[in-house]
C-alpha cells in the first residue's frame, strides 16, 4: 500500500479513538470551544489529506460535517443532542472506511447521503424534540481537563523487542567483565571506569523497560462513547468520572484489561444503574453516578468501577443458582454473604431476568474473573445492595518483571513471585510445629494448620541432608488455600524479568516461567497453584462450611473445639461426628430396617427415614442407632456402638475429603476419622422418602402361589404396600405400580393407566424386545418400582 | 537442488537437517536441569540473553539420558516462538546434495520413525532426513503422560 495512504488511515484511526471521547464531552458542555476547536480540526484534516489522496467518499463526509460544526462554531447553529448523534455517525462511517482500506478490503456499500442528510436535517428539528432527548446526555468529567498531548513517533513493536534483548545481552556482558575484572587485581582507574560503564547500562535498562509502558489513558479512551451509547440505548442518564488516566502500566497488560474493563462498564449500565423513572422513584438523583478510577498502589495497578445503581441481589443470585442446580438447599444455609456475592463468578448464572443485546446471558463475570487471573491479578466486589456496586481489578504493573524470591531445593535454584508467599520461618521456629501422619505433613503455624509439602518431593528430587534448619514458607496461590512448602533455603530477593518457557516445560503443570538472573544460569519460575494440585493437596476451599470454620479458626487464633460424639463403626473404625448434629441415640429394632430401590431406610414412626451408610442387615435383635438432623432432613445412622462424648477440633487435624470422612482428628492421643455431615446429608436420596401410600404394588397374579408367598412379603417387607389382584372396589391411581408375570394380562392392563412392570420365571429375556425381569433379580425389581414411579 | 543440508551424528546414526530449520550449533556449557520432566529434556541453557530449552533427542531414540560429559553440542532452532537445542553427538558437514530427498528405504528402527522424513545421501552414504520441529511436537505426547 502507499505509504501515504498508510499513514493517513493510521493517523486518522489513532484520532478518532482519542476524539470519540472529546464529543461527548463537547455535547455535555456545547460552550466547550477548545473541544469544538479539535472536532473541527479533525474533520478539516481528513477532508484536506483525502481530496489529495484521492478519496471521494471520506472527503464529502468529512465536508458535511465541517459545514454543520462551522455553523456551531459561528453560533449560528446549537448542538443539540442530534447533531452530535449525527457527528458520531460520520466519525463511525469515516472509521469503518478507514478499516476497510487498512486492510484492503473493499469499502462498505452503503449509503452515505443518509448520513449526511440527517446532519443536515436535524437544523429544522422542532427544538422541543431536541430537548426531550438531551434529557438523556452523559456528562464526563476529567479532573485534568484536556491536556496537551507530548510528542510522539510511532515504532514497531519488533524493534522495541530487539532493544529490550539487546539490552538484557548487555547486561549479561556487563556481568560477566565485572566477574572477569574481579579474578584480576585491582586497578583503580579501569574500575572506575567500568563502573561508569555499568551505570550507564543499568540506566538503559530502566529507559528501555519504560518504552513498555503506557498511559491509562488508553484504557479509558473507548468509555465515554460506550456509556453514552448504551445509556440512550436503555433511556438512562450517567454521569461519568473518569480518574487517574495518567497512571502508566504495561502495553500488553492494558491490551488484556480492555475486555474485562468493558464488559464490567457494560453490566454497571445495564444491571446496575436503574431507569431515571425509577431512580425518582427511590429517592435517588435521577442522573447515576459511574466512576472508573486507576491507582497505582506497590507492584499493582488498582482499577475500581463504582456505580450508584441497585448492587447485586444476592438472594435473586441464590434462587437462580438453586434453579439452575448448581447448588442445594442446604448449602445455602452454610454459605456466607461474601460466599453468594462469589456465585456471580459461576459460569451460566445471570442476575439479569430477560436476556438482553447488551448483557445477560450469563457468559460473563466468570470470563472476566478467568482472564483478570490469568494475567496475575484479582477481581473483588463491594456490594451495597440498593445502593451500588464497586468491583476492583487489581493487576500487576508488568507481566515481564516481578518482584521475586530465589530459593534453594534439591541443588537447584527456583524462582517463586514474592506475592504468593505470605510468610517465611525456619523450622527451628517456636512457633512452628510439624507433624507426620500416614505420609501427610501437616505445619501448624501459630495454631493455624496447613498441609506441607517439600518442594524437592514435588519435583522428584533428592533431598539432600543439611546442616543448617531449612525454610518452610507458606505459599498462597491466587485462588487456593495457602499451604506451607519446605526449601533448603531462600536466598535472595530479586527482580525478576520473566520470559515464557517452552511448552513442553509448561505441561509439567509446576511453573510459571523462566528467568534469566545475572549470573547466567537460567531459572524456573514455580507456580504456586501448579505445585499444590501436583502435590495432589486437598482443596478444602470447596467446601463452604470446611472453609468457614477454617476462617473462624484464624480469627480467634486459636484452635476450636466442638463436642462430638465418638462412636464404633458396625465395620469396627471408631469414628467421631459433631454432636450439634446428632438429635438423639436410640435402639432400634432391627426388622425395622429395609431397602428400597438402591438406599437403605428404616420405619420410624410411620415415617421412613434414610439410613446413611447404607446397613440395613443385622444380626441382633436392637441396632444402636443415631439419629440425624440437619434442620429439614433427618437421617438414621445405625452403629455398633456408642462410646463417649470428647472435644474435637473443629477442622480435622488432618483435612482429607474422601467419601463421607472430612478428615482425621486427634482425641487424647487417639488418631479418630471425622464424619463429613455435609458428604453424609448430600448422599441422601433427594427429598423424602417416598411414604407409604404414595403408591401401591398391584400384583395382578393375586391367586399364583409364587406371588402370594413370596413376592408379597418381599415387597411389605422393602416397605411398600401390596394389594393382591387388581382393586375392584378402588380405582387405580397413576403412581400404582402394576406387578405380573402372566403374559396374558399384558394386553389387558395397557389400558389401566398406570405404571407396569413385567416379571418373567427365566433368568434370560426372551428377545430384546422383552423388557420383562427376571423375578429373582431383586435389585433390578426393586430399581423398576422405584423407577416407573418417578 | 539448492538445499543446504547439516549433516550430524544423532545416537550413533547419521542425519541431515535442513539448513532453513537450523540458527545455529553451539557447543553447551552449563545446563540447568529441569526436575519433573522426562529424561529427554536435558535442561535449560543460556545463550546470550536467550534461553534455550535442551533436549536430549538421543534419550527418545535410546530411551535413556546422555550421560552429562557427552552433553557438548547443539543445534539452535527457533519453533513456534521458543528456542531449543537439540543435544547431537558430532557435526560435520554442511553442504548441498545432488540427489535431493530420497524416499525411505529398507526397515527402519521404531525409535525413530516419528522423526524421520526420508533419506538424502551424500558420497555414497545414506542419512537420515530428520525434522527439528518433529523432535518437539511429537515430545509433547509422551510428556502428557
Amino acid at each position: 500500500m502507499d505509504e501515504l495512504l498508510q499513514e493517513f488511515i493510521s493517523e486518522t484511526q489513532e484520532t478518532l479513538e482519542a476524539l470519540a471521547g472529546e464529543v461527548v464531552a463537547w455535547e455535555a458542555d456545547p460552550s466547550d470551544r477548545d473541544r469544538l476547536d479539535a472536532i473541527f480540526r479533525f474533520f478539516h484534516t481528513v477532508k484536506g489529506s483525502c481530496g489529495f489522496l484521492n478519496l471521494p467518499r471520506f472527503e464529502r463526509l468529512s465536508h458535511a460535517a465541517e459545514d454543520v460544526l462551522s455553523e456551531i462554531r459561528a453560533g449560528t447553529r446549537t448542538a443539540d443532542h442530534a447533531t452530535v448523534s449525527a457527528v458520531l455517525a460520520i466519525m463511525d462511517r469515516i472509521a469503518e472506511l478507514a478499516e476497510a482500506v487498512a486492510i484492503g478490503a473493499a469499502l462498505p456499500q452503503e449509503n452515505d447521503e443518509y448520513l449526511i442528510g440527517a446532519l443536515i436535517a436535524d437544523a429544522g428539528a422542532p427544538a422541543a424534540e431536541k430537548a426531550e432527548e438531551a434529557a438523556a446526555s452523559v456528562a464526563v468529567a476529567r479532573p485534568s481537563g484536556t491536556q496537551a498531548a507530548p510528542r510522539t513517533i510511532r515504532l514497531p513493536l519488533a524493534l522495541i523487542d530487539q532493544l529490550m534483548n539487546g539490552v538484557s545481552d548487555m547486561v549479561l556482558a556487563r556481568n560477566e567483565l565485572s566477574r572477569k575484572l574481579r579474578e584480576r587485581s585491582g586497578d583503580p582507574e579501569l574500575e572506575s571506569a567500568f563502573e561508569r560503564l555499568s551505570t550507564c547500562v543499568a540506566d538503559m535498562r530502566d529507559a528501555i523497560s519504560k518504552t513498555r509502558m503506557q498511559r491509562v489513558d488508553r484504557l479509558f479512551t473507548a468509555i465515554p462513547r460506550m456509556v453514552r451509547d448504551l445509556g440512550r440505548d436503555l433511556g438512562k442518564r450517567i454521569d461519568l468520572q473518569l480518574e487517574g488516566g495518567d497512571v502508566e502500566m504495561d502495553r500488553e497488560m492494558v491490551e488484556m484489561v480492555v475486555d474485562p474493563l468493558t464488559h464490567i462498564v457494560r453490566n454497571s449500565i445495564d444491571h446496575g444503574i436503574e431507569t431515571p423513572d425509577k431512580r425518582r422513584a427511590l429517592g435517588k438523583p435521577e442522573v447515576g453516578q459511574l466512576c472508573l478510577q486507576a491507582r497505582q498502589s506497590g507492584n499493582q495497578i488498582v482499577i475500581e468501577v463504582s456505580d450508584d445503581g441497585k448492587g447485586i441481589d444476592t438472594t435473586h443470585l441464590v434462587e437462580k443458582a438453586i434453579d439452575a442446580g448448581r447448588l442445594t438447599k442446604d448449602a445455602v444455609i452454610r454459605m456466607s454473604e461474601a460466599e453468594k456475592l462469589d456465585l456471580i463468578f459461576q459460569p451460566g448464572l445471570t442476575t439479569a431476568d430477560k436476556v438482553t443485546a447488551i448483557s445477560g446471558r450469563g457468559v460473563g463475570m466468570d470470563v472476566v474473573r478467568a482472564n483478570v487471573e490469568r494475567i496475575g491479578g484479582a477481581i473483588t466486589l463491594q456490594n451495597r445492595p440498593g445502593r451500588g456496586l464497586t468491583i476492583t481489578l487489581r493487576v500487576p504493573l508488568t507481566l515481564t518483571i516481578i518482584p521475586g524470591l530465589i530459593v534453594r531445593a534439591g541443588g537447584l535454584h527456583f524462582a517463586i513471585p514474592r506475592s504468593a508467599v505470605v510468610e517465611i520461618l525456619h523450622d527451628n521456629n517456636e512457633t512452628l510445629q510439624i507433624a507426620e501422619v500416614g505420609g501427610a505433613k501437616i505445619a501448624t503455624i501459630r495454631s493455624v494448620r496447613h498441609s506441607m509439602i517439600d518442594l524437592e518431593h514435588v519435583l522428584g528430587m533428592e533431598k539432600p541432608e543439611q546442616a543448617g534448619p531449612r525454610a518452610i514458607m507458606v505459599v498462597r496461590s491466587a485462588s487456593g488455600v495457602p499451604f506451607a512448602m519446605g526449601v533448603s533455603a531462600v536466598d535472595n530477593h530479586e527482580e525478576l524479568v520473566i520470559r515464557p518457557a517452552s511448552p513442553l516445560i509448561m505441561a509439567a503443570g509446576v511453573y510459571a516461567g523462566m528467568t534469566l538472573p545475572d549470573n547466567g544460569k537460567p531459572m524456573l519460575l514455580l507456580d504456586a497453584g501448579g505445585l499444590a494440585s501436583a502435590a495432589g493437596l486437598p482443596n478444602i476451599i470447596d467446601d463452604p462450611a470446611a472453609r468457614r470454620s477454617s476462617e473462624d479458626q484464624e480469627r480467634e487464633q486459636g484452635v476450636e473445639m466442638v463436642s462430638a460424639l465418638r462412636f464404633e463403626e458396625l465395620t469396627g473404625e471408631r469414628r467421631l461426628l459433631k454432636l450439634s448434629l446428632i438429635e438423639r441415640v436410640e435402639d432400634i429394632d432391627a426388622h425395622l430396617f429395609g431397602r428400597s430401590g438402591g438406599h437403605a431406610f428404616v420405619r420410624l414412626d410411620g415415617r421412613l427415614v434414610p439410613v446413611v451408610n447404607g446397613q440395613h442387615d443385622f444380626a441382633a435383635e436392637k441396632v444402636a442407632a443415631l439419629r440425624l438432623r440437619d434442620g429439614s432432613r433427618e437421617a438414621c445412622y445405625p452403629v455398633a456402638a456408642v462410646l463417649d462424648i470428647v472435644d474435637m477440633p473443629a477442622v480435622p487435624d488432618m483435612v482429607a475429603m474422601h467419601g463421607i470422612l472430612s478428615g482425621v482428628a486427634v482425641v487424647e492421643g487417639q488418631h479418630l476419622e471425622v464424619i463429613n455431615p455435609f458428604a453424609l446429608f448430600a448422599a441422601l436420596p433427594d427429598g423424602p422418602l417416598r411414604e407409604k401410600g404414595s403408591g401401591r404394588c398391584l400384583l395382578a397374579d393375586g391367586d399364583d402361589g409364587w406371588t402370594r408367598e413370596i413376592l408379597a412379603p418381599l415387597l411389605r417387607q422393602a416397605g411398600h404396600e401390596v394389594v393382591l389382584g387388581l382393586p375392584i372396589d378402588a380405582p387405580i391411581e397413576p403412581d400404582d405400580v402394576l406387578l405380573f408375570s402372566n403374559g396374558d394380562t399384558a394386553q389387558a392392563v395397557d389400558m389401566l393407566g398406570c405404571r407396569v412392570v413385567q416379571l418373567r420365571a427365566t433368568p434370560r429375556p426372551t428377545g430384546p424386545q422383552d423388557e420383562s425381569i427376571y423375578r429373582y433379580d431383586q435389585d433390578s425389581l426393586m430399581a423398576a418400582i422405584a423407577g416407573v414411579r418417578r | 537442488m539448492n538445499q543446504l543440508y547439516l549433516l550430524a551424528t544423532l545416537a550413533g546414526t547419521r542425519i541431515a537437517v535442513e539448513t532453513a530449520e537450523v540458527e545455529a550449533v553451539v557447543k553447551l556449557t552449563d545446563i540447568t536441569s529441569v526436575p519433573r520432566m522426562g529424561a529427554h529434556i536435558a535442561g535449560l541453557s543460556a545463550l546470550r540473553s536467550r534461553v534455550l530449552t535442551i533436549i536430549d533427542a538421543a534419550a527418545l531414540i535410546r530411551g535413556n539420558a546422555t550421560p552429562t560429559a557427552d552433553k557438548r553440542l547443539a543445534i539452535i532452532a527457533d519453533i513456534s516462538g521458543h528456542s531449543y537445542g537439540l543435544m547431537v553427538d558430532a557435526v560435520h558437514d554442511i553442504c548441498q546434495l545432488p540427489d535431493g530427498e530420497l524416499p525411505l528405504r529398507g526397515q527402519l528402527d521404531k525409535a525413530w520413525t516419528p522423526y524421520v522424513r526420508g533419506l538424502v545421501e551424500h558420497q555414497g552414504q545414506p542419512y537420515l532426513l530428520v525434522s527439528l520441529a518433529g523432535f518437539i511436537d511429537n515430545t509433547a505426547l509422551p510428556q502428557a503422560a
